[in-house]
């Protein structure tokens, strides 16, 4: 996964992006960088312009079962007899599952069909230390792998392919914070910028200076390096964040919490038309190793609450449909109670997506108590980076072989969204991605997707059930695969394109030829 | 043996203590061997200081969660805590105090009583040059600990495994090194404790009941002292505290061979810090000229640096507790138990924008936000305690070279000259004209702004 720059190239990436002459704020021209076309960066990585992904980090590992809680399994209060949460003080979902008492407002929107809980979401062989866990969720790799690189620092390096070269006018991640998380940085740099106000960010910024010299190559010169590209990217950025939160609104009356701030300034950057497609927010406290209850408790009303109040001002200006909100935390917390009242550090745990376009409801089993690991910890059911996959493709709006590229995997999706596919995963071994364009004249560009190693066919039917043209047949590993085909010799009319395997199994999608 | 040049000392106390003075410089470069500067200065033992005030022996009590107390206290010794450093001299028994408080890291938030980490703190002072595996042992029954890893409390039946964990994962042998089991089994060895107020007392009743317990493959019954025993035994041990050490003095990313020098060093001393410092402070490696100007400065290196740089006796502290908090950095409140990570994780947008606020503040006397910082810089009398003061060419010179570890690119040094000079040419510079004061001002500022002036 590793892209390997040389000296060479950072340096003149170094050079480039600082410009040439020394500045002052006050001379900064947007001339200063070439910027990458929209349109050209869409097409790149196949990004809906527009779409945003707002992440709340829940720091110190959320304790799942007292989130969404099995409030009808006997093994819940066997295991948890003091900080178990009764069914008649929790919050009924569906299918014995019940919502924490403190997260009303969560409810709410459940009702409106505006989140979909995802259960028991981990990965195999989970690490229960918070480091080394934090960095898998942020890098999307598995246990055994080390990366570097945050997901989204891929997925953006796929969105802005000339970074840091050039950089785009907008910032191409945003962080409500201090210290930049893994999750954007990658080998050619980092996408975050990172502040807590956009004014007290402008006025800081002011007096600082970008130069064009080189850094000289050593091992200082590497971290000169680092904080010129650091230096100049807060030069550019700290102007149109200032800009569009001025020009952004605030339709609703948020609570006092700082993760509502965080949204609150996130909406506003929104509504003034910042492009920006990932923020990242955070919220810490959920490390329950002792007296757990109440603490627990009040965080999820805090995120209720901050999540209630930036959906109705999103839905306010219109522009509920293009943001989605995920929440994530480094692992869910052991299934026993420990001795101080508390939650020691487990595994899988649930994941809430929020927004106007999400399908809603619960997905995935409930989570078994009974059949828990060796140290007492719940069995995850989906892979994190399933969800996570089918959040770029569904929300994000990137194909399939550039999210594979993403996670060095192709993972199955999850019902999340409306325009996720219907199945649960569990039954789907093949997924016939696409076929563009739509009506095809001649060539047609197909994607799809093989979960388990198998012989597969793929080909071109009429609406008799005949086949016209054959595309491929043979086996295939997992992964995402693309071919062009040309079409331009079948008449015009209906057909299928199908996409089947030995298994059975088998999926179709409609084509138009002219 | 490193060459003994100004240099090389200048090197050397950027690393090991916070910052210098030209004033430091020179009295440092008066020892003649690095041997001599680090026996009779920079290891030197000294007394413990006195405390920040009489609350640090009282009982803790609920009353001062909420009439205010606990607050003040805790910004009381925290201005205490800077102002050791500012006043630390030659002798680095403060920055490895605060390695300690890193190393160790316990958050002010969860550990709620000053008394407490006052008292943690005077540990780390009286261990700093000291035993490193009995600090591990006296840190386990340490009260701020035992609230904060939640080793209060813990009973052996039902044990809470967070102090477990983290004692092998980060204070001594690193992930990867022990089981899911092991940690299990050790939170057994560390329940029984409880704190009241100033002590944590042990409950025997309160223990593991097994005959035997297995950590690492040795089955006994363990107690706080053979379980560390046992942990320093492993080998991983030294070599993961030398690498802690390599990264915060040295290079944050480790080279293993030097490391295992270290790690033998260390072994062979039992874990004492005095000869394994001395060896790395008297070692090539230390100097090597790839080495010089590679770290970021810390938010407490940048802010008592500056103070000590620019002379200020009696910096604002109120202002450095504000701006730490600001930067990251706020003392008794590293991040999470891992503490600060340091490097490159100390710059932001947002945090490398407010350096630059805090070196302003120090030369406008005010702070980003209006508000009036004390001890405002006096830049005439500043640039009078240099001899070049009335050589615009040298003096740019003379304060780079003191206050910079990267080497200026040409372009960067006539940018600064260009700034002091400010329109007028170098033949008519001199501190006494008319707006020089202002002059100076400025190259200061613009100095301090530079990306170079982040890594020492």
């Amino acid at each position: 996964m590793k892209k390997n720059v040389s000296r060479k190239q950072f340096l003149q990436q170094m050079a480039l992006l600082s410009g040439g002459a020394t500045w002052g704020l006050g001379s900064i021209s947007g001339k200063a960088y070439a910027q990458v076309p929209a349109s050209m960066a869409s097409m790149v990585a196949g990004a809906e312009k527009g779409k945003a992904l707002v992440i709340i980090q829940l720091s110190g590992g959320n304790d799942g079962l007292n989130t969404v809680i099995p409030a009808e399994d006997d093994q819940y209060f066997v295991k948890r007899p003091d900080i178990a949460i009764k069914k008649d003080a929790a919050i009924p979902l569906k299918n014995g599952m019940y919502l924490n008492p403190a997260m009303l407002g969560i409810k709410k929107l459940y009702d409106q069909g505006k989140v979909s809980v995802l259960q028991n979401i981990g990965y195999a062989n989970p690490d229960r230390s918070h480091f080394r866990a934090t960095d898998i969720w942020n890098t999307g790799s598995d246990a055994k792998t080390v990366w570097d690189e945050g997901w989204a620092g891929r997925y953006l390096s796929l969105k802005y392919p000339q970074f840091p070269m050039k950089m785009p006018s907008h910032p191409m991640a945003i962080q409500l914070g201090s210290v930049e998380s893994l999750l954007f940085q990658s080998d050619l740099g980092r996408f975050g910028t990172v502040f807590e106000d956009p004014n007290l960010f402008y006025q800081l910024v002011n007096g600082s200076t970008a130069d064009s010299d080189l850094p000289p190559a050593t091992l200082a010169g590497e971290e000169l390096g680092f904080l010129k590209q650091i230096a100049s990217s807060s030069i550019q950025y700290s102007k149109v964040i200032q800009d569009c939160a001025t020009k952004g609104k605030t339709t609703y009356s948020y609570p006092s919490s700082n993760l509502a701030r965080q949204l609150q300034i996130v909406s506003k950057l929104i509504s003034g038309g910042i492009e920006t497609p990932i923020f990242l927010t955070t919220i810490g406290g959920f490390d329950t190793h002792s007296n757990q209850l109440t603490q627990h408790a009040n965080l999820w009303k805090t995120i209720s609450e901050a999540v209630t109040a930036f959906q109705a001002d999103l839905e306010n200006m219109n522009l509920a449909d293009s943001v989605s909100v995920v929440t994530f935390s480094e692992f869910g917390r052991r299934v026993n109670q420990n001795g101080t009242l508390g939650t020691d550090h487990g595994t899988a745990a649930p994941m809430l997506v929020i927004g106007k376009t999400v399908r809603g409801g619960l997905i995935g089993e409930n989570p078994n108590l009974k059949n828990l690991d060796i140290n007492g910890d719940l069995k995850f059911n989906y892979d994190y980076r399933q969800v996570y996959s089918t959040i770029i493709r569904d929300h994000l709006g990137v194909d399939a072989v550039k999210t594979q590229q993403i996670f060095n995997q192709a993972f199955e999706r999850l019902p999340i969204y409306q325009n996720s596919p219907d199945q649960l995963p569990e039954f789907t071994s093949l997924e016939l991605v696409t076929s563009v364009p739509n009506p095809v004249i001649d060539f047609a560009l197909i994607q799809y997707s093989v979960f388990e190693k198998m012989q597969i066919k793929l080909a071109v039917y009429d609406l008799q059930g005949q086949e016209i043209q054959q595309i491929y047949q043979g086996n295939r590993e997992v992964g995402s695969y693309q071919m062009t085909v040309d079409l331009a010799r079948i008449s015009s009319g209906f057909y299928i394109i199908s996409l089947s395997g030995l298994n059975g199994q088998r999926q179709s999608r409609r084509m138009i030829k002219q | 043996m490193p060459v003994w040049n100004s240099t090389h000392m200048s090197h050397l106390l950027s690393r090991s203590i916070f910052g210098f003075s030209k004033s430091d410089l020179t009295m440092a470069l008066g020892y003649g061997t690095f041997v001599d500067f680090v026996d009779k200065s920079l290891l030197k033992d000294e007394p413990l200081p006195a405390a920040p005030n009489n609350w640090v022996n009282t009982m803790p009590a609920q009353v001062q969660q909420t009439d205010g107390s606990t607050g003040r206290w805790y910004t009381e010794m925290t201005a205490w805590w800077y102002a050791r450093m500012v006043n630390e001299g030659l002798n680095m028994r403060e920055k490895m105090v605060l390695f300690l408080h890193n190393h160790f890291s316990n958050e002010r938030d969860k550990v709620s009583y000053p008394q407490n980490m006052y008292a943690q703190n005077q540990l780390f002072r009286k261990y700093a040059f000291g035993n490193f595996k009995q600090l591990v042992k006296d840190v386990s029954k340490d009260p701020a600990m035992l609230i904060y890893l939640d080793g209060n409390n813990s009973r052996g039946a039902a044990p809470n495994e967070n102090y477990a964990r983290e004692v092998m994962e980060l204070f001594t042998m690193g992930i990867g090194n022990y089981t899911e089991t092991d940690i299990k089994q050790a939170a057994k060895v560390f329940s029984g404790w409880q704190v009241s107020g100033l002590t944590a007392t042990f409950v025997p009743a309160r223990w593991y009941t097994e005959a035997n317990i297995t950590v690492f493959g040795k089955t006994a019954k363990f107690d706080i002292n053979t379980l560390i025993d046992h942990i320093f035994d492993q080998k991983v041990t030294a070599q993961f505290i030398c690498r802690k050490l390599y990264q915060e003095f040295v290079y944050y990313k480790p080279d293993e061979v030097f490391i295992s020098k270290m790690a033998t060093i260390f072994k062979a001393n039992n874990f004492e810090m005095k000869p394994l410092l001395k060896f790395l402070f008297t070692s090539d490696e230390f100097y090597k000229t790839e080495i010089i100007g590679s770290k970021i400065k810390s938010p407490t290196d940048l802010l008592v640096g500056s103070a000590k740089l620019l002379q200020v006796k009696t910096p604002d502290l109120n202002n450095f507790y504000e701006l730490a908090r600001t930067l990251q950095m706020q003392l008794f409140q590293p991040p999470d138990v891992a503490g600060w990570p340091g490097q490159r994780e100390w710059i932001s947008s947002t945090t490398y924008s407010y350096r630059g606020g805090f070196t302003d503040s120090l030369l406008s006397g005010k702070r980003y936000n209006g508000v009036t910082v004390t001890s405002k810089l006096d830049p005439i009398l500043f640039a009078r305690t240099f001899s070049t003061s009335e050589k615009a060419n040298e003096f740019v010179d003379e304060i780079v070279g003191l206050a910079l570890r990267f080497p200026l690119s040409d372009t960067r040094r006539k940018f600064l000259l260009d700034t002091l000079l400010d329109g007028t040419i170098v033949a008519n510079y001199n501190t006494y004209t008319a707006n020089t004061d202002a002059r100076i001002n400025k190259f200061l500022k613009a100095l301090m702004r530079l990306p170079e002036y982040q890594l020492c």
